[in-house]
């Protein structure tokens, strides 16, 4: 059990429909792009709401821990072009060409937030934030010279993460495509 | 989600229960990001009336629904108005009705405007969801 990391609380505890998500809407409206929300309620009927709001608003659902009659939903705000993923770096393998290679023992990097990787990664995933990965270039350099596989959720923090590490030297960088959102081999949650 | 959902609402009956329906569905509908219209009309006028929080009951024999919703701390009608309000739904008091009925505006909470079923109709044709109370 590691603790999640989040930008921000919101109390929804005692709060019928339609509030819950009405305090979410406006909580998402004030964060950034890329941070993750907490929503700490009790109406059971969040469960089945928070994932509907975020699909129909495109903001990316995580996961509920449930603590007795505690509800904590975990949303992360998205970004604008993640709809759509722009892809440039060169080196694409799919879903499914990853599913092959995890067999043979590849190295697989997950580039996403830590609370995205905490409730459903593929398992061996090495959990390495974008935004740390600069900073710990230094600790994977011994990897440069294997193949090197990144994922994300829709392919294109990982399309900067292959081109950082291929900047860096790295020899045999390819990014999944599209990534998390289509993944549909087994994953394994560390919360 | 890029393409904006629109939803279109009629009430037409009055009492505490209409109201829930209407404004819970549509201060849901704006937190997903929908354009939302209610078409007040006929005794769903009395839900967009100053004196709505006396005049609104569940009537008489009814009053354990009170409670309930005591109990399950649904918010107040004025409070989803206030959300409805801010979230950008668009209140329509049909004005026919009103002319039937004796009413102004003036005697609506601020926000609401005034128009014809052509009014809702320009709206509703473009809708993908229309419901009526």
């Amino acid at each position: 059990m590691s603790p999640i990391r989040v930008n921000r609380t919101i109390d929804c505890q005692g709060l019928s429909c339609p509030m819950p998500i009405v305090r979410t809407k406006k909580a998402i409206y004030e964060m950034a792009a890329g941070q993750v929300l907490e929503v700490l309620a009790t109406d059971p009927g969040s469960v089945a709401d928070m994932k509907s709001w975020a699909h129909r608003t495109g903001h990316q659902f995580l996961g509920t821990l449930t603590e007795g009659k505690l509800f904590r939903h975990f949303i992360r705000k998205s970004r604008p072009e993640e709809t759509r993923a722009e892809q440039r770096f060169p080196h694409v393998v799919t879903n499914e060409e990853l599913a092959r290679k995890l067999a043979d023992g590849v190295v697989l990097l997950d580039v996403r937030e830590p609370a995205e990787y905490a409730f459903a990664h593929i398992p061996g995933a090495i959990s390495v934030p974008l935004g740390e990965l600069e900073a710990r270039a230094v600790e994977l350099e011994v990897l440069a010279d294997r193949p090197v596989y990144v994922i994300c959720r829709t392919g294109s923090r990982s399309d900067t993460a292959c081109q950082m590490l291929a900047d860096r030297g790295f020899k045999q960088v390819y990014n999944v495509v599209p990534g998390m959102c289509d993944w549909q081999g087994p994953t394994e949650r560390t919360v | 989600m890029s393409n904006q959902r629109r939803v279109a609402i009629i009430a037409s009956q009055g009492g505490l229960d209409t109201a829930y329906k209407v404004l819970n569905i549509a201060t849901a509908a704006a937190a997903m990001d929908a354009e939302v219209a209610i078409f007040f009309t006929f005794e769903g006028l009395s839900i967009i009336r100053k004196d709505a929080a006396a005049a609104l009951t569940m009537g008489p024999g009814q009053e354990h629904w009170m409670e309930g919703f005591k109990r399950a701390n649904v918010p107040a009608i004025a409070e989803l108005l206030e959300v409805a309000k801010a979230s950008g739904v668009k209140l329509i008091g049909c004005q026919m009705t009103m002319d039937v009925m004796g009413l102004t505006v003036d005697d609506f909470i601020d926000g609401v405007e005034v128009g014809g079923a052509a009014t809702f109709l320009d709206f509703a044709y473009d809708a993908d969801v229309t419901v009526t109370f």
